[in-house]
């Protein structure tokens, strides 16, 4: 069965300049289909989230060609981009990142907002969907800074999740949490890809999270090294 | 999508309620002290105009005498005759102002023009027995003097209308009259420089506190000065001459002087000095409200700036989660434009509290009883103007700076 692609990557080449010239992704070229739970996994500088921020469109000074849903990214300007984010991609991050001075309805709501695709009332109807589907509904109306780290974690997942995003990225989404929320979060982005079809591409150092993943590249001094 | 930025622009603002206040006070002070520094210089320059005035007409038309007349020989026969003219003398054809009528007439036909009075001035002593001071004793139209000058207001006795049916009346200076020791009902001697001696009853004192005029003139009814100079009634050494806007003289002035043939001059190229006493006062008020202006706007810089400081992760999520340049630039811009708006109304209505009460401050110097103040508009929009174009230039620098944080940098650590 020939499965669409979501994110289509080649010859992805990455060099920094400081403190010295060094090249830290070399050749990087693979397919995501949609739908798929891929995580990217290696040691400490073999570039994988490098490569990450490449894929998530935000670090654009890398030499190659970027493809997410059919469309080049590749050479498009900051606010392009920065709108294209907006529409098709959700990001957790190791730390949650929430707005500390907002409370955990606002914070899942501000892409939407911003997106402005939704009236008011949507966009709260599906934060409240998206905090169900994580389990905080009570939460809603607290400022997020009054959460545990696992339930910022879940919020966090919540805002990614507002604009039904094609693809998630997760940089070390589960880095800072115990294994008990981490089989959350886990158990989460399953459902995400194989249930709602939205493609997850996470880099992680938890073996059994990779392991558990539809599909795992490894990623050793800038270049693809394995895939399960 | 703008609402949603000013909704984080306004949870920033209201999250540091103390720092806002700290930015909104140094906007509010600035724009109080720009307000007050200006209504004040204003007033003083007000004041100044007023005094001004009581002796000074906008336009003033005057036989200033036959020019320059050492040489008549070189202007017949030119630069390389040897002239010898020793004593020359001055043969004045013309005293005072010829066809009086006819220029009354064209002046008043000038559409700025609100006032014409024709004067008889004369300098002569004022003498009570022993005592003789020099000075000027003016023959005036009563009823259009004070439609120029105001005379009436300034009366510290006696009435000034009274001047109208005495022919033998003097309304005198309220220093002269010190100096000569007389008082109402005395009689003071005048005498001219054509040694024509001769009494008048004191009828009245005005102190304008200009002290030269109040100790050097003394008014007559403008018949009995051309009596006393044997002149006819139609005889004017002066017109002085008041139009509707002070400041606008030059048009008239190039508009009269071709067709009258004696000196047309503006009270601007009579006293130079007042004009630029005013422009000084004005540039003084102007450098001092800037330099507060200034140290708000940097209040505002470095407020802002801490702010960005905090808030860098923040906005590099906000960027990750597709904000874009232009919306982070317009976060920070709101929320300076905010402290800007409320730090300047605050700090016109303290602008005005504060000018109100130093208004309110006793200063009893030169006929005045309070400092002087003046409550104009254009002081405070001006002012409020101002507080945002520096607030706008104040947050336009951290904003820009915010929105060109990368995120990749700040979430990768």
């Amino acid at each position: 069965m020939k499965k669409d692609i979501a994110l289509k990557a080649s010859k992805i080449n990455k060099f920094f300049h400081e403190p010295e010239d060094f090249q830290a992704l070399k050749d990087v070229g693979f397919e995501v289909h949609k739908g798929e739970f891929l995580s990217l996994i290696g040691k400490s500088g073999s570039g994988k989230s490098t490569l990450l921020y490449i894929l998530s469109t935000m670090d654009t000074d890398y030499k190659g060609e970027l493809i997410i849903n059919g469309e080049k990214l590749t050479g498009q300007t900051l606010n392009q981009l920065a709108a294209f984010r907006n529409s098709h991609i959700g990001f957790v991050f190791q730390f949650h990142y929430l707005l500390p001075e907002f409370s955990v309805l606002d914070n899942i709501m501000l892409p939407a907002l911003k997106l402005n695709k939704k009236s008011r009332e949507e966009i709260e109807a599906d934060a409240y969907n998206n905090l169900k589907l994580l389990g905080l509904p009570e939460q809603a109306l607290k400022l997020t800074s009054k959460l545990s780290g696992g339930q910022q974690q879940r919020v966090a997942i919540a805002r990614a999740l507002i604009n039904s995003p094609s693809i998630i990225m997760g940089d070390e989404p589960t880095g800072n949490l115990d294994s008990k929320n981490t089989n959350i979060v886990f158990d989460i982005f399953k459902e995400l890809s194989h249930e709602r079809g939205q493609t997850i591409i996470t880099v992680t150092h938890d073996e059994d999270f990779a392991k558990n993943s539809d599909r795992v590249i490894e990623l050793s001094d800038g270049s693809v090294v394995g895939a399960h | 999508m703008l609402s949603t930025n000013y909704k984080i622009a306004l949870v920033h603002l209201t999250s540091k309620v103390k720092q806002t206040i700290v930015a909104v006070l140094g906007v509010t002070f600035g724009i109080s002290m720009y307000v007050f520094m200006n209504s004040f210089m204003s007033g003083v320059n007000d004041t100044q105009t007023t005094l001004a005035f009581t002796s000074l007409a906008h336009i003033h038309i005057y036989n200033d005498g036959p020019e320059d007349n050492t040489n008549l020989v070189k202007k017949v026969y030119g630069a390389n005759t040897l002239a010898n003219i020793r004593n020359a003398r001055i043969i004045q054809y013309t005293e005072g102002i010829k066809n009086t009528a006819e220029i009354l007439d064209l002046v008043k036909k000038q559409p700025e023009v609100i006032g014409v009075a024709p004067q008889v001035n004369i300098n002569v002593f004022f003498r009570n027995g022993g005592n003789k001071v020099n000075g000027t004793l003016s023959g005036v139209d009563v009823v259009n003097e004070n439609k120029l000058f105001n005379i009436s207001t300034y009366m510290v006795a006696g009435n000034w209308n009274e001047l109208q049916y005495r022919a033998d009346g003097i309304i005198i200076g309220y220093d002269l009259a010190k100096e000569l020791s007389v008082n109402v009902n005395d009689n003071i001697n005048i005498l001219t420089p054509d040694d024509i001696s001769r009494n008048y009853k004191i009828i009245g004192v005005f102190q304008t506190n200009v002290k030269t005029v109040d100790k050097s003139k003394a008014y007559l009814n403008i018949n009995s000065a051309r009596q006393l100079l044997a002149k006819n009634e139609d005889y004017v050494t002066d017109l002085q001459v008041n139009i509707n806007n002070f400041e606008k003289t030059a048009p008239v002035v190039a508009r009269l002087a071709p067709v009258i043939p004696f000196k047309v001059e503006s009270w601007q190229m009579a006293n130079q000095q007042l004009e630029a006493g005013s422009e000084l006062r004005d540039i003084i008020a102007q450098a001092v409200s800037f330099t507060i202006l200034l140290v708000a706007g940097f209040g505002i810089y470095n407020i802002l700036n801490m702010t960005i400081n905090e808030k860098i992760r923040e906005i590099a999520i906000l960027k990750a989660m597709g904000f874009s340049s232009g919306d982070v630039t317009s976060i920070f811009l709101t929320q300076a434009m905010v402290i800007g708006v409320i730090g300047g109304i605050i700090g016109m209505l303290l602008g005005f509290v504060v000018s109100d009460i130093v208004a309110h401050i006793p200063f009893k110097i030169g006929g005045l009883n309070y400092l002087p103040m003046a409550f104009k508009f254009k002081d405070y929009s001006l002012a409020f103007t101002f507080g945002l174009v520096t607030t706008f230039v104040a947050g336009y620098l951290p904003a820009r700076k915010a929105s060109k944080i990368d995120p990749v940098d700040i979430i990768r650590g």
